[in-house]
């Protein structure tokens, strides 16, 4: 008959056993779960209407730096673009025509080309007789911290940096009206 | 005999953890999970030049054919007026770009040394609508790509064409499409009865918007067989076009993305019965019922199996953000119906994801695609579905790209998988090889 103290030793020595067996098991379970699962993204909240446009850095397709700061005091157009997307040459003209007339009403336009090369772009705004400044967002990290997924979008910024207004898609002149009056242009 | 209440409610426990936690291991690990063991990157062509937008093929010869496009060395200046707007020729940096081919006898380890496709200075152009390969039974090499309109224009494109020349050098490239500046995404195939099948996605009628899925034969030696000739309309206008064949080429198999009125942009099957003349309505291989007003850029896969049964892919952001990620489907009386899609990988990040795969003769499917990691950074990865049709193997990360790894490229032996992509960091590309073995 075995002493009270030997079960005792044989309880714990299960137990023991039992615990590295779940553990090993709960180790395997959670990195094939976790593999299954990767990539697990973290990112930056969204942008939001109302709230403070996110910032970045680039570099514009002359080679001068770009961020929001550069054009605080004054609302904003970013839109967001590529040489190989129709319906962003489609509403150029269109941004064109807006950036002829930012000066007297106040407001500036920036071009950000996505996915795309500093080739196709240089080309693209010379074809395109583009006159508003274009950024060049080579890594697509801007792209994604203004979460689109893919050109045209645009966002207006009015002159204290606040998101007003998003257009995902291409735009047409009531939206763009629209937009600019949320960004606070007078026309 | 006295036991301790508390060691058995331990140990209960810990049997019920174990027990549990081994249901979830099982759950998680399908019973033929085939995790692909990857060899070492291997980079293709000059890194001087920028290389991008790999396309692979196994040749008939069991040899494994790359291309690729890289930055041309010689000056815009010397660009085909018929192709390059004067205007575009003063300015650096250039966008003129060339198709090269390589081959590889020893499944990837070493390759021959890059062979320029196209003789004239041109815009060749990557990504979506990057440079395809094929080749007929005489292992003549056929290549199709895409370069910019008369303009410069990119979406009012043209597609050339070369092949080898028997000399060790390629034809002078020619234009396909008739007329000028309507064409792009052409994709090029080998017929069962040696003949080279072109498809692209066209816009010669301007509006309405949707355009249409245009197809042209060659002959081997490369002459014009037919005219191009319209099988489709209502494609979405920059989603590269998927291709199968079967019944030693009677039966043409091709997907693409439609966009409907409401600017919805479900996947199709179109089926052709006559060798590719002439298609059948298509058929909606899933109601994603995503409603997009751009064009994403992202064409679906297929691959058809020794069982006769159609496997797709596609990227969709569905509904709703949580539908947002790549899916499969399969169709198992020849594209007649296609069973529920399943969900491949889901969409990490607000991302346009690029997938592609390739069917094994056992009815084994290979996928790879980009997603981005948790340092938001673009990569490649893989995973598996086994002949069952419903067992997966774990998704694997494939690349490590310091800033983006996008489109990946597959081509499969009946012992390798081979995949192939782009990495981008700034104003820097390079293309990435890495194979797998292929268990019995």
């Amino acid at each position: 008959m075995k002493s009270q103290f030997s079960n005792t030793m044989e309880i714990r020595w299960i137990s023991s056993a039992a615990l590295i067996c779940a553990l090993v098991c709960l180790a395997l379970s959670s990195t094939v779960i976790w593999s299954q699962n990767v990539p697990q993204v973290g990112q930056k909240p969204a942008p939001t209407v109302g709230a403070a446009a996110i910032d970045f850095k680039l570099k514009s397709l002359d080679g001068k730096s770009v961020d929001l700061e550069t054009f605080r005091g004054k609302p904003l157009v970013i839109n967001f673009f590529a040489s190989w997307c129709d319906p962003c040459r489609e509403e150029m003209p269109l941004l064109n025509q807006l950036a002829s007339g930012s000066n007297k009403d106040g407001y500036t336009i920036l071009g950000i080309a996505v996915e795309d090369t500093r080739a196709a772009v240089t080309q693209y705004v010379e074809e395109a007789e583009l006159v508003f400044p274009v950024a060049l967002d080579l890594n697509s990290t801007v792209k994604r911290a203004y979460r689109i997924f893919g050109p045209p979008a645009t966002f207006f910024i009015d002159s204290r940096g606040i998101l007003r207004d998003i257009v995902i898609g291409p735009m047409t002149p009531e939206r763009v009206r629209e937009g600019l009056k949320k960004a606070g242009v007078a026309r | 005999m006295k036991t301790n209440p508390t060691g058995i409610s331990g140990i209960a426990t810990l049997v019920i953890l174990a027990a549990s936690s081994w249901t979830l291991i099982a759950a998680s690990i399908p019973s033929h999970a085939s995790v692909l063991n990857f060899g070492v990157e291997q980079p293709l062509g000059r890194s001087n030049k920028n290389p991008a937008a790999p396309f692979l093929r196994f040749g008939p010869d069991g040899g494994l054919y790359a291309i690729w496009t890289e930055a041309d060395d010689r000056s815009a200046l010397q660009a085909n007026p018929a192709h390059q707007h004067e205007s575009t020729m003063k300015r650096a940096p250039s966008p003129m770009r060339v198709a090269v081919l390589s081959s590889s006898g020893d499944d990837g380890k070493s390759w021959s040394p890059p062979k320029q496709v196209n003789t004239s200075v041109e815009a060749v152009q990557g990504d979506e609508n990057g440079p395809k390969v094929a080749f007929n039974a005489d292992k003549k090499a056929f290549v199709a790509w895409s370069i910019p309109g008369e303009k410069g224009d990119i979406t009012r494109a043209n597609i050339r064409f070369a092949t080898e020349d028997g000399k060790g050098g390629f034809t002078p490239a020619r234009t396909l499409n008739e007329i000028k500046d309507t064409a792009r995404f052409p994709i090029i195939e080998s017929t069962p009865e040696n003949t080279m099948l072109v498809a692209w996605i066209d816009r010669r009628v301007d509006n309405p918007i949707p355009r249409s899925l245009y197809l042209m034969r060659l002959k081997p030696t490369g002459e014009e067989l037919t005219k191009s000739y319209k099988v489709g309309d209502g494609l979405c206008e920059c989603c590269r076009l998927g291709i199968s064949f079967a019944d030693n080429g009677k039966t043409v198999y091709m997907v693409d993305r439609q966009v409907s009125e409401k600017q919805i942009r479900n996947h199709v099957l179109r089926k052709s019965t006559d060798g590719g003349s002439t298609f059948s309505a298509p058929v909606e291989i899933a109601d994603d019922g995503w409603q997009v007003p751009t064009c994403p850029h992202s064409g679906p896969s297929i691959g058809r199996d020794a069982r006769g049964y159609l496997h797709t892919a596609w990227f969709t952001l569905g509904r709703s953000p949580s539908e947002a990620g790549l899916y499969y489907a399969v169709s198992k009386d020849g594209g007649r119906t296609f069973g529920s899609k399943q969900l491949i990988h889901a969409n990490t990040a607000a991302e346009i994801l690029h997938v592609t795969m390739a069917a094994a003769n056992n009815g084994t499917v290979y996928f790879a695609w980009d997603n981005l990691d948790e340092s938001n950074k673009s990569q490649i990865f893989a995973r598996t579905l086994a002949t069952d049709g419903k067992t997966w193997s774990p998704v694997q990360q494939v690349s490590h790209a310091k800033a983006n790894a996008n489109r990946p490229a597959l081509a499969l032996s009946d012992h390798r998988l081979q995949v192939a992509w782009t990495e981008t960091d700034g104003e820097q590309s390079r293309v990435v090889l890495r194979s797998a073995a292929l268990g019995k």
